[in-house]
């Protein structure tokens, strides 16, 4: 059994939980062109965008020769819960003999859940599994407190490809872990790796923050975002990312006694602008663009996939919580045919229009 | 005091439940006129640009209730009428919508949560939080929902008598029965379509009228009882999340089995999400069938002669169909 996953975000930390469990993995490749292609081919075509890659990503995996595919499922009314069933009809209807586990909300679905984690276990004893949560969980916290420093980095990195550098090589000492003790050594090394990195000093009220909220798949996946991360961090501002997986974790899978989740905060932070849950993330992204109001930051950039249902509501209410809260916002919708040059020039001006309120402030 | 209830949307499937509630309870109701050119426009100017057509016709007719000068404005939070099944999340988020990008409106919105396991969403639960705001018992919210219950009842009955909702909701309106008996024409069409694209005349450009001015019988959804339609997709692997699209596609299937239609028109408006998906669904099932299937997208720039143009085509069509295979169930 050859075990794959989709291509979303730091994908070391599922890598890492498949192998710990003795799976052989096959990692699949970084989101391409091709990826795009085969996906957008494949499917029908009123698909969502994030669907279309992530069966793009599943044919490669596949093509590597990957037999089982482990995946969560959405949750939440909207199109995402049916992500696992549409995407095994369209693989068998392709010829592919392929096994999805798809998790989904483990509290809506008990059984499914406990069969699905019996097929992941792999024969490993339930302390077993309960140490590799942990190390992997461990893992996860550990790599998102290191991207979001990236993120602040590379603002003012001396040499241009630095952080990409610096985090390339955090993943290369992440993916050696074996138990927890390594997880710490990886910690260290991974810092100074990070304090290496040479930059520039600017001061304080100079610096410019922008959050980046939206569907989770289109925010957490650079190769889907145009990497829209490196080129506001490349244009000197530091980012920060509503969605990290340790956060998906917490809200997602763990008793809520256990995890405090933020996402429940921001959930709260939400329900002014969008009372009920009313599928995908537009409640959490109206709440992530209150919060990092709140915190200061200079700007926001909301991204959706091109017609997504719930962030088109969300769209239609972020003028008022700019207007409340005097934060810009910018709205990007993504898919096949976004141009990477229209989305540089856009968010160009939009540094620009932050920079410029900034000055008007500090003068 | 005045409640405006805008004609767009849900008004073509509850307006006779919220109407009669309302008076019950002592109000006055005022609607707004049918969708006009400047009212669509007036909604596009407020909405943005990707969301689809119904919604910005919603914004209008939120606007046209603000120059009428009433005292608040009804715009429900429609969330599932079946369990397990939910609203398309642009009904889901509307008051907010409504709430944020029409200022005026903010503090003029009555926005209880409508929560059911079938259409009938006269529960007393989901209208309580409303008797603060209009100063009402529980008690006489209670007794007013049952005449409306009636009301809406009755608007069902009659719908699924064959007449449209839009000869209903005039019928129930002018207290006229309706006389003419919807008769049978020569061709049957169904049509799948959202009450609010059908008969919303600037959506769907009068097509129940020219349909029947060619002696053609028309049938929708809403003519049809929800057993019936719920019946259609059991057992099938559930492909949407969203009440009224299931509806759509269990008609749509109704359609293809049902050897006495003799063609479908989808009719949707640019920016529906799900419709796209059941399009899909129909085209391919309809080759299947082997029944004439066509859809009609209307914008908020369609001419009425393209509309028209490719109608008569269908109509053409089909009717050629079915003369040649009269003629050769004779010749048999
Ligand atoms: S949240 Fe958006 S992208 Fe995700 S399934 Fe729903 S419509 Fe599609
Ligand atoms: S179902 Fe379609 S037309 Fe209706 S509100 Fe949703 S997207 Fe708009």
């Amino acid at each position: 059994m050859k075990v794959s996953f989709p291509y979303m975000g730091t994908t070391v930390i599922y890598k890492k939980l498949l192998e710990l469990l003795g799976h052989e993995v096959i990692e699949p490749p970084v989101p391409s062109q091709r990826t795009i292609d085969l996906g957008v081919k494949n499917s029908p075509e009123f698909a969502c965008y994030p669907l279309k890659i992530i069966l793009g990503s599943y044919i490669e995996a596949i093509e590597l020769g990957a037999t089982t595919l482990v995946t969560s499922g959405g949750h939440g009314p909207c199109r995402a819960g049916f992500y696992g069933e549409t995407h095994s009809r369209i693989l068998k209807n392709m010829g592919y003999d392929i096994d999805l586990i798809v998790f989904d909300a483990y509290k809506r679905d008990i059984m499914g859940t406990i069969k699905n984690v019996r097929k992941i276990m792999n024969g490993n004893s339930l302390f077993y599994l309960w140490e590799t949560l942990r190390i992997v969980y461990l893992m996860a916290k550990s790599m998102d407190k290191m991207e979001k420093k990236i993120q602040k980095l590379r603002a003012y990195e001396v040499c241009y490809g630095d952080c990409n550098r610096a985090w390339e090589k955090v993943q290369k000492v992440f993916n050696d872990i074996k138990n927890i003790e390594d997880v710490k050594k990886a910690k260290i090394k991974s810092k100074s790796i990070l304090d290496d990195i040479k930059v520039i000093k600017i001061p304080e009220p100079e610096k410019i923050r922008v959050g980046i909220v939206g569907e989770i798949y289109v925010v957490m996946e650079k190769s889907i975002n145009l990497k829209i991360e490196e080129i506001l961090g490349n244009m000197g501002a530091e980012v920060e990312r509503s969605q990290y997986i340790s956060e998906w974790i917490d809200y997602n899978l763990l008793p809520i006694w256990i995890s405090k989740p933020h996402e429940l905060e921001i959930l709260k932070k939400g329900e002014k602008y969008i009372k009920e849950i009313i599928g995908g993330h537009a409640k959490q992204t109206v709440g992530h663009i209150v919060d990092y109001a709140e915190r200061g930051f200079d700007g926001v950039v909301h991204l959706m996939p091109f017609a997504c249902l719930p962030e088109l509501v969300s769209q239609s209410i972020i003028p008022a919580i700019t207007n409340e809260y005097n934060i810009p916002v910018i709205t990007l919708p993504i898919d096949e045919q976004t141009g990477l040059a229209n989305v540089q020039t856009r968010i160009e001006a939009f540094l620009d229009l932050i920079k410029n309120k900034k000055r008007i402030r500090i003068a | 005091m005045k409640i405006g209830i805008p004609k767009a949307l849900l008004y073509y499937y509850y307006y006779p439940l919220w109407k009669v509630l309302f008076e019950e309870l002592g109000f006055e109701v005022v609607t707004t006129k049918n969708t006009a050119k400047e009212l669509v426009n007036k909604g596009i100017k407020i909405s943005v640009s990707d969301i689809c057509v119904p919604i910005k016709i919603f914004n209008g007719h939120v606007l046209e209730l603000l120059e009428q000068d009433v005292d608040y404005i009804f715009v429900p939070r429609m969330m599932n009428i079946r369990k397990g099944e939910y609203f398309c999340p642009k009904f889901m988020g509307l008051p907010d919508m409504v709430k944020y990008s029409l200022t005026d409106a903010k503090d003029m919105l009555l926005t209880p949560n409508i929560s059911s396991n079938s259409d009938d969403i006269s529960d007393v639960r989901n209208y309580l939080p409303m008797c603060g705001i209009l100063g009402v018992s529980a008690f006489k919210m209670r007794s007013a929902l049952k005449k409306a219950r009636l009301s809406w009842k009755e608007y069902r009955s009659l719908s699924t008598k064959g007449y449209t909702a839009k000869e209903v909701l005039d019928a129930m309106e002018s207290g006229i029965d309706i006389k003419k008996e919807p008769e049978g024409g020569f061709l049957n069409i169904g049509l799948m379509a959202y009450v609010y694209n059908l008969y919303d005349e600037f959506i769907s450009m009068g097509i129940v009228d020219r349909l029947r001015e060619r002696n053609i019988s028309i049938q929708t959804f809403e003519m049809f009882n929800e057993n019936v339609l719920d019946n259609q997709l059991k057992g099938m692997k559930k492909v949407l999340f969203w009440t009224f699209s299931n509806k759509l596609l269990a008609v749509g299937y109704k359609f293809l089995k049902d050897v006495n239609i003799d063609g479908i028109i989808h009719i949707t408006a640019f920016g529906c999400g799900p419709d796209s998906l059941i399009g899909k669904i129909m085209e391919l099932e309809s080759i299947d069938y082997k029944k004439p299937f066509m859809t009609i997208r209307v914008d908020e720039h369609m001419g009425e002669n393209h509309l028209q143009t490719r109608v008569e085509a269908f109509i053409d069509m089909i009717y050629r169909k079915k003369v040649m295979s009269i003629k050769e169930a004779n010749i048999v």
